[in-house]
């Protein structure tokens, strides 16, 4: 069963369409990928899943039962625009949110303790939000949403403002969450991540899902028609005559074949002019196929 | 209701942690002090040590005149007499004021038949004290002349011209008497009023300021993630409604204590008596109450519209105008606290509060008035509640640009 549900769910403002017939299910232990261009209807479909905003057609589930407010206690947000109290300090702070998700004090505080220790922050615990770093109030703000232990967390550009590091833990943090039952939703720009962490996506643009499903499933059906070379010598090869688009980066290639393009034809070209450490037939990466699926006007 | 116990206690702590509510609840009866001080010793000298000629062919007129100026110990006055009162001493005299060598001439032209006829010439046209002190000085004088030139002994016309003061007494409606003082009345209902309005608008707005903040710091998306907007709301206002109660709470503690000191006791007597009835006590946190509601609930719609402060700022004249059609009604309500002016004005919701309280400061409104006037706020402030949870609903979720009107009609529909 579905951990959240939305079936054929439409909202519109005024003269705009947001969201049409939008179709998603996300079951326990599942992280899946909300895509789409700026506009397209990400944050409208979120809005509504979190009760924010009411659909005009089409129906919510959340945890097998129509939705309810209360089911929003399990549930842990992250909107993409952050907020925090400026003036309050960061324990505070915490322990007012896992209040509002209907935990005791007592034990809002001591996951907060514990939940500082695991992300690295406990220093910031006394501290006022305003004295903190731009990361740092990312990371509270990304406690402060799974504090009260949710089934199904909703996290709308959760690596935006995190450095390297930072954003390294966030990622085991997440993976860790799978691994331990929950439903996962993230909806963002970087594909590599996605790439990475989802198990499945969709894409959606003018308020309509354009592409869905398994992410290994969609890649498959994608041609194998993409070459990585990594290579020492001439680059002259990268002028064959099978490639459509090639970018190098010195000594690092990736080429987009054509549609009939030879790869075998290719390694020969360019094992007659460079030494060749690598040469690996792929399918498009998941941000090829962003791009050629919503006509190359997204901005990812 | 459990969540709206949360963000009220939020909000709450984090007002009263702050430094301008330390600041506010030391600074504003302090600020009343310094301007009531400040006026109360600046009028002490107003029309005091002028340099006056009187000059008049009567000479005994004049000489009473003058004695009458010199009676009045506030005036300090340096009075001299001319007389007889020839044309070419009154060019000189007018000449004399030109240079300021004297502040002012009373000329007293005193005909064979009638009343005599005087002009006063000063370079100062406002000085209305010195005026009203000359006034009354000629016609005490010529009061006194016709008693004594009637044959009446100096002392019992001095006494006519002298007057005897009246001691007032309010009759209550439990049958109880008091001493009144007509002018202390008014400044008791004077300043509860100035406390009873400043307090309310300052909370509304706080209400409407932390709303804007909120909005500002995107924090409305976590928050509608787990609470009602109508429960954000109602924590809000009760949270930042409390605050004002406490310190209200803490003024009067304040004030208690310092008027069982023997300095009050003192200074609070005979004239400057002041009697505050249980009514009082009690209708003013209820009325601050009211009034807050209503003009927080009001304040909190339209800053759920408002990108800015600045923005906000541009409603502040609107929903501050019943606030000083209030005190534009001041002498009216004093004066006859029960004409139909005064009941409708203390029934009228956005002005009830402060009408209210003029009124009960020279004379408590029949109950029957106490009823309507706080249902018709009840109702008024779930009419407002009503709309700004509406536009609050839809409003907090808009960034980027303020709403147009037909927007926010819209915004009332949306269910």
């Amino acid at each position: 069963m579905p951990v959240v549900e939305l079936a054929g769910v439409t909202k519109a403002y005024e003269n705009k369409v947001a969201v049409s017939n939008l179709s998603v299910a996300i079951d326990a232990g599942q992280m899946f990928g909300l895509l789409g261009p700026n506009g397209a209807g990400k944050t409208s479909s979120i809005r509504m899943m979190m009760g924010i905003t009411i659909p005009d057609s089409g129906r919510i589930s959340l945890f097998d039962k129509p939705f309810e407010r209360k089911s929003l206690e399990r549930v842990g947000y992250l909107p993409e625009e952050r907020g925090l109290y400026k003036k309050m300090k960061v324990l505070e702070q915490l322990v007012f949110f896992g209040q509002l998700h209907g935990l005791a004090a007592e034990e809002a505080h001591k996951r907060a303790v514990e939940w500082a220790r695991r992300m690295e922050i406990s220093d910031a615990l006394a501290k006022k939000t305003e004295e903190l770093s731009k990361g740092m109030q990312q990371k509270i703000q990304f406690i402060a949403s799974l504090l009260h232990d949710p089934g199904l967390i909703v996290m709308d550009e959760p690596f935006s403002g995190l450095d390297p590091v930072n954003a390294a833990l966030v990622e085991r943090t997440l993976l860790e969450l799978k691994s331990q039952g929950n439903a996962i939703l993230f909806s963002t720009h970087r594909m590599d991540q996605v790439e990475k962490l989802c198990d499945s996506i969709c894409l959606i643009d003018n308020g309509q899902a354009v592409l869905a499903g398994n992410l290994r499933e969609i890649k498959a059906s994608y041609e194998r028609n993409h070459v990585i070379v990594e290579f020492e010598g001439s680059p002259a090869f990268l002028n064959s005559e099978e490639i459509a688009e090639a970018k190098n980066f010195a000594g690092h290639a990736e080429i987009k074949l054509k549609p009939h393009g030879n790869a075998q034809k290719l390694l020969h070209e360019a094992a007659a002019v460079a030494t060749i450490y690598r040469f690996e037939l792929v399918e498009p990466s998941l941000e090829e196929i962003f791009i050629l699926t919503v006509g190359g006007k997204a901005d990812a | 209701m459990r969540n709206t116990f949360l963000i009220a206690k939020r909000e709450y702590l984090e007002q009263i942690r702050g430094r301008a509510f330390r600041l506010s609840t030391i600074g504003l009866p302090a600020l009343f002090a310094v301007i009531i001080g400040v006026g109360y010793v600046s009028s002490l000298g107003l029309g005091a040590h002028k340099h006056l000629i009187i000059a008049a062919n009567d000479a005994a007129l004049a000489n009473d005149i003058r004695d009458q100026l010199l009676s009045d110990k506030d005036g300090k006055a340096n009075v001299d007499v001319v007389s007889p009162a020839t044309p070419d001493a009154r060019g000189a005299l007018i000449r004399k004021v030109q240079t300021r060598a004297i502040d002012g001439v009373l000329w007293i032209e005193t005909p064979a038949a009638g009343l005599p006829k005087a002009t006063y010439s000063s370079q100062a046209s406002g000085d209305f004290i010195t005026n009203a002190r000359m006034k009354k000085a000629l016609n005490d004088g010529l009061v006194d002349e016709h008693l004594t030139g009637a044959g009446m002994k100096q002392a019992e016309a001095n006494a006519v011209v002298k007057g005897i003061s009246i001691d007032t007494f309010q009759v209550r409606k439990d049958g109880t008497v008091v001493k009144s003082n007509a002018e202390m009345s008014f400044w008791k209902g004077y300043v509860m009023a100035i406390l009873l309005s400043m307090t309310t608008m300052i909370y509304g707005l706080n209400v409407a300021r932390s709303i804007i903040q909120e909005k500002t710091s995107r924090i409305f998306e976590v928050m509608l993630a787990t609470a009602k907007p109508s429960d954000m709301l109602a924590g809000k206002l009760i949270g930042v409604g409390a605050v004002g109660l406490t310190q209200i709470g803490i003024w009067l503690v304040a004030a208690a204590a310092i008027l069982v000191t023997p300095f009050a006791a003192v200074l609070l007597t005979g004239d400057l008596a002041i009697h505050f009835s249980w009514t009082e006590s009690v209708l003013f946190p209820v009325y601050f109450l009211l009034g807050y509601l209503l003009y927080s609930s009001l304040f909190a719609g339209l800053a759920a519209t408002c990108e800015t402060e600045q923005e906000l700022q541009m409603y502040m004249p609107l929903a501050a105008a019943p606030t000083w059609l209030s005190f534009a009604m001041i002498i009216l309500i004093i004066n006859d606290s029960n004409s139909i002016w005064s009941i409708a004005a203390s029934l009228f919701p956005p002005t009830a509060p402060i009408i209210m309280f003029l009124r009960m400061a020279s004379q408590i409104p029949p109950l029957w008035q106490f009823a309507v006037s706080i249902s018709l706020m009840i109702l008024s402030i779930w009419a407002t509640l009503w709309m700004s949870s509406r536009l609050y609903r839809v409003g907090i979720l808009m960034y980027g640009k303020r709403a147009t009107l037909p927007e926010l009609l819209r915004w009332l529909r949306y269910s």
